[in-house]
């Protein structure tokens, strides 16, 4: 009875935020003004490791125009969080653990009130040994970072948080019997996320004692849990909207929870609405990054270069908390060794405490590392072979019916193949790597083109229960209003809701209206992540409108009194055997008269699979996405610089549903690569971030980015709303490694370690600065002497 | 020390007391309550913060407040024709695909106007050099490249019909 034509879904749509957005009238976290609001500054630690021997609030409360000060003690259980690790706090508890950490919070009328009141603060810090890099981590006699007992602790590693593990046959003695192999590290940097939008909360108390958090998060139900948590209030108590988001990337969870709990305390505290807004500074040198990583890979393969196995061991700085970096490990694990078949592989994925910040999510979740790393090891072992990097990979790509490097089997159409080939036929790919090691060796520029595809699984796989809520309502002028428990941080998920809502309904999306993710509207749909939200989400909105579509046709048959199986529908049309079409609003009205019912829930839940972290063996996931990207590159001899002349990419992400939107995202997400692979990298010196902002951290500007030439291969997934996949994570997976690549076919350099700065591509290794974290006290406000902070040394 | 400013902000006449040290950026959004012009880093490398000023975009977090005063400031809010609507560029980012977040979006829709002030009709090169002052982490550029450039033809063509 339902049919599935698509009259708005894949057709060139307009995002449904877009307007407000263009004209200026979105509202983001930080835009909010409301009567009586706070503003507050942070006490936040200046040294990457010590102990809190002292601290005193006292003087800063007698400050005026202050009205609050709140430390760990404010909350239940010192603020103690964290999924799966509970090894975090909402301000710091007994210990500091990296520059920048917060210890109090003061809530005054104004930024000087209360910046006097943080300086009025008495902090005594004992300083510890400073754990800077993941060597130093692993040696028995390292300070133990973290106060939970870690997997590592048994080991005698306790700064070993936990390993995750793949075990599918043992590849040593296959190596071992190779005629080709490989065993090479190789290592990728800390990356900022450098969303536009710094951080910001405002929360509003309410008479009851219940509180209200407009926040920038990603995933306002896990804000709201933790929050009311450590508040010791019952979770209806808490409301978190999600306001505009300015930009995530991953980047907006733990830090922004934490600012959430903070306001929240002390909006009850003072009874007043109390906001928060991180400067730029303070975003980079606050907030948690994309793991640095070490990855050693070793392959086998024949003469032919058939691989035959991989053993892959990786080491990820979490920093000082584990925050997600235990699930970016386990997604790390069922990538590292790529897309390929083997007899055997085994993966170990080690997460090690440091006093580096803290790692969590980004873009790619594991992926982007594992990527990074296997793709220049395919090319250097098809080198040993005499093999062209795409025939390489053609003859070792997993296909429908392959075991995977997990050793589960994939049961899905795969347009890998097609990907590489167009990529090849596009970039003319033969002519230039036959041409450009032609050149001149001693010229000044010097050409290459390199490629890397990926596979990427979908969801949240053995991370958890993958499944979302949607809820569908006409309302009394015949608009719709749409909500959805997963959210939309910029992405363009609510057009596509909103699309898909438009389609099965057969309403047009302008009288859809899609609500901003509100935890009292909404139903718990679990985190937005893992670049689930069009096909969970999307499943989920399709559910809840075909139940109010099946009721339109019941209504529009009873109209024509006919069988509800002759009612046809075009666009808003109901069309009957006999008589003239009728309109939406007609058969809305009828519907009413016979009184339906006309709002509905839908629920969907991907298929239950079952991954064993202790084996590490099972299905990861329910399904993957692939490409493959190529970049042309020019590389300046005398100074090292590299310069993307083209991107070619293709990639196969199911059916298309927002073409405009699909499209951003991946050219977004190929910048974020680019970055990655070109210049982008968070120096931390013993445990001082020095680039702060973006004069230091430099993202691609519109000229750094080449004309980029991408298509999407449509191969259907059963389980998507139309065949749809995802796009969000996968985009930025193929262009570091083969930038990589291209870089070493033009200058026959081969740079293990990203970013490829000119003094890498130059010199073969990076040039540090010196910085003892100067910027970093500046912009923590240490730099005029007016913290009471004091700095002993451990007896 | 509170100082008076009169200016021209989106075509009406203005005046404010501030002190003398905020920037026209905190001016616009917390003595004017005018929140499109967005901050992302306070120092002049982002660019979420241009408005015109005297018709040439400027970053807004590096022009003291006071240095506005007797001078014509645009914001986004500003650029459509009718308030709340959308001015063709506006119309065009969204049509192309342009915006994402959005949090870069008011920068980047005075840095292209300001462009095709100057340029009647930019190469897609003239264009990344243009919007070279405005950093977007979420569109790779390609569709605000493509936003710019069909609103020049847009602008041609209607001009040749006149």
């Amino acid at each position: 009875m339902l049919r599935h034509t698509t009259n708005w879904v894949t057709k060139p749509a307009n995002r449904v935020d877009g307007p407000d957005k263009a004209n200026g009238a979105a509202k983001y976290a930080g835009d909010y003004r409301v009567p009586g609001q706070l503003v507050t500054r942070a006490l936040r630690s200046p040294i990457p490791h010590a102990r809190i021997t002292r601290l005193d609030t006292s003087a800063a409360l007698k400050v005026p125009g202050v009205l609050a000060v709140i430390t760990s003690d404010d909350f239940v259980d010192h603020g103690r969080f964290g999924f799966p690790v509970a090894d975090n706090f909402i301000l710091a508890y007994q210990k500091v653990r990296y520059v920048g950490e917060g210890v109090a919070i003061v809530a005054a009328v104004d930024a000087d009130a209360a910046e006097a009141g943080v300086n009025a603060i008495e902090l005594d810090l004992e300083q510890l040994p400073v754990i800077e890099d993941m060597e130093q981590a692993l040696r028995p006699d390292a300070p133990v970072i973290p106060d939970v007992v870690t997997e590592g602790s048994k080991k005698g590693q306790p700064n070993v948080c936990l390993t995750q593990i793949v075990r599918n046959g043992d590849p040593e003695p296959i190596i071992a019997a190779s005629p080709v192999q490989l065993d090479q590290t190789y290592a990728t940097p800390f990356q900022e996320h450098a969303y536009l939008e710094p951080e910001a909360v405002l929360s509003i108390p309410n008479p009851d004692g219940s509180v209200i958090i407009y926040a920038c998060d990603q995933s306002p139900f896990n804000n709201r849990g933790i929050a009311a948590a450590v508040l010791g209030l019952p979770e209806d108590k808490v409301r978190v909207i999600q306001a505009i988001v300015g930009g995530s990337f991953g980047g907006k969870d733990e830090g922004v929870y934490q600012m959430s709990a903070q306001t929240a305390k002390l909006a009850l505290l003072t009874n007043r609405p109390v906001g928060m807004v991180f400067s730029r500074e303070e975003s980079i040198i606050v907030s948690y990054k994309r793991d640095a990583s070490k990855i050693r890979v070793r392959l086998g393969a024949d003469k032919d270069g058939k691989l035959q196995a991989a053993k892959v061991e990786a080491w990820l700085d979490g920093g000082a908390y584990s925050a997600e970096t235990v699930l970016t490990a386990w997604r790390a694990a069922m990538h590292l060794a790529g897309a390929y078949t083997y007899q055997a592989v085994t993966g170990d994925v080690h997460v090690l405490y440091t006093n580096n910040n803290y790692s969590s999510a980004f873009r790619g979740f594991g992926n982007t590392e594992a990527v990074a790393c296997i793709e220049q090891a395919i090319d250097e072992v098809a080198e040993q072979v005499a093999l062209d990097p795409i025939d390489m990979r053609l003859k070792n790509i997993i296909g429908k019916g392959d075991r995977t490097m997990t050793g589960a089997t994939l049961n899905q159409e795969v347009g890998l193949r097609a990907c590489l080939e167009w990529v090849r036929q596009k970039s003319d790919w033969d002519r230039k790597r036959r041409e450009f090691p032609a050149q001149n060796k001693n010229a000044r520029y010097r050409k290459g083109i390199g490629v890397a595809c990926y596979f990427h699984g979908m969801g949240l796989g053995g991370e958890g229960v993958d499944f979302a809520n949607a809820t569908i309502a006409i309302e009394r002028d015949n608009s719709v209003t749409l909500t959805n428990g997963l959210t939309d941080y910029g992405t363009g998920a609510r057009t596509v809701f909103t699309l898909i809502a438009a389609d099965v309904l057969g309403a047009r999306p302008e009288r859809i209206k899609v609500l901003l993710t509100d935890t009292e509207t909404a139903i718990n749909s679990g985190p937005t992540v893992a670049s689930r939200a069009s096909v969970v989400g999307g499943n989920a909105t399709r559910v809840a409108a075909e139940k109010i579509a099946q009721l339109l046709t019941f209504a529009a048959a009873n109209l024509f009194k006919c069988a509800p199986a002759q009612v046809l529908r075009d666009k808003e049309a109901f069309i009957g055997p006999d008589e003239e079409p009728v309109d939406f609003d007609t058969v809305v009205n009828h519907a009413r008269q016979l009184g339906y019912v006309l709002s509905a829930h839908g629920r969907w839940q991907l298929p239950v699979i079952h991954w064993d972290f202790e084996k590490g063996t099972g299905t990861p996931y329910v399904g993957y996405t692939f490409g493959a990207q190529i970049v042309e590159v020019t590389v300046h001899t005398g100074t090292g610089r590299v310069q993307a002349d083209r991107i070619w990419a293709a990639h196969d992400i199911g059916k298309v549903l927002f073409p405009e939107g699909a499209y951003g995202q991946l050219y977004g997400g190929i910048t974020q690569g680019l970055g990655y692979g070109l210049m982008e990298e968070v120096e931390i010196n013993h445990g001082y971030i020095h680039n702060v902002n973006f004069d230091d951290y430099i993202i691609p500007t519109a000229m750094d980015v080449p004309p980029i030439e991408a298509t999407f291969v449509e191969a259907p997934f059963h389980l998507g709303p139309y065949g749809a996949k995802n796009v969000a994570e996968p985009s930025m997976l193929g262009v570091a490694p083969a930038l990589a690549n291209a870089v070493y076919h033009a200058t026959g350099k081969r740079i293990r370690e990203l970013p490829l700065t000119p003094e890498r591509v130059l010199l073969g290794h990076a040039l540090h600065n010196d910085d003892h974290g100067d910027n970093s006290r500046l912009w923590l406000g240490y730099a005029d002497g007016l913290r009471k902070v004091r700095i002993t040394q451990a007896a | 020390m509170n100082i008076q400013i009169d200016f021209t902000l989106n075509g009406r006449a203005v005046s404010i007391d501030a002190p003398a040290h905020v920037t026209l950026l905190r001016l616009l959004r917390d003595y004017l309550n005018l929140t499109g012009t967005k901050e992302g880093c306070a120092i002049g490398e982002c660019g979420a913060c241009s408005v015109l000023l005297d018709g040439r975009v400027v970053n807004s977090c590096l022009v003291l407040a006071p240095q506005v005063s007797g001078r014509d400031v645009m914001t986004v809010e500003g650029l459509a024709p009718v308030e709340g609507a959308m001015s063709d560029l506006q119309a065009a980012f969204v049509k192309y695909g342009a915006v994402q977040c959005g949090y870069c979006t008011p920068g980047l829709v005075i840095a292209g106007e300001a462009l095709l002030r100057d340029n009647h009709f930019p190469t897609r090169d003239e264009i990344n050099d243009g919007i070279a002052g405005n950093l977007c982490r979420c569109t790779g550029y390609q569709q605000i490249v493509d936003a710019i450039e069909q609103t020049a033809r847009q602008r041609a063509a209607a001009q040749v019909k006149e």
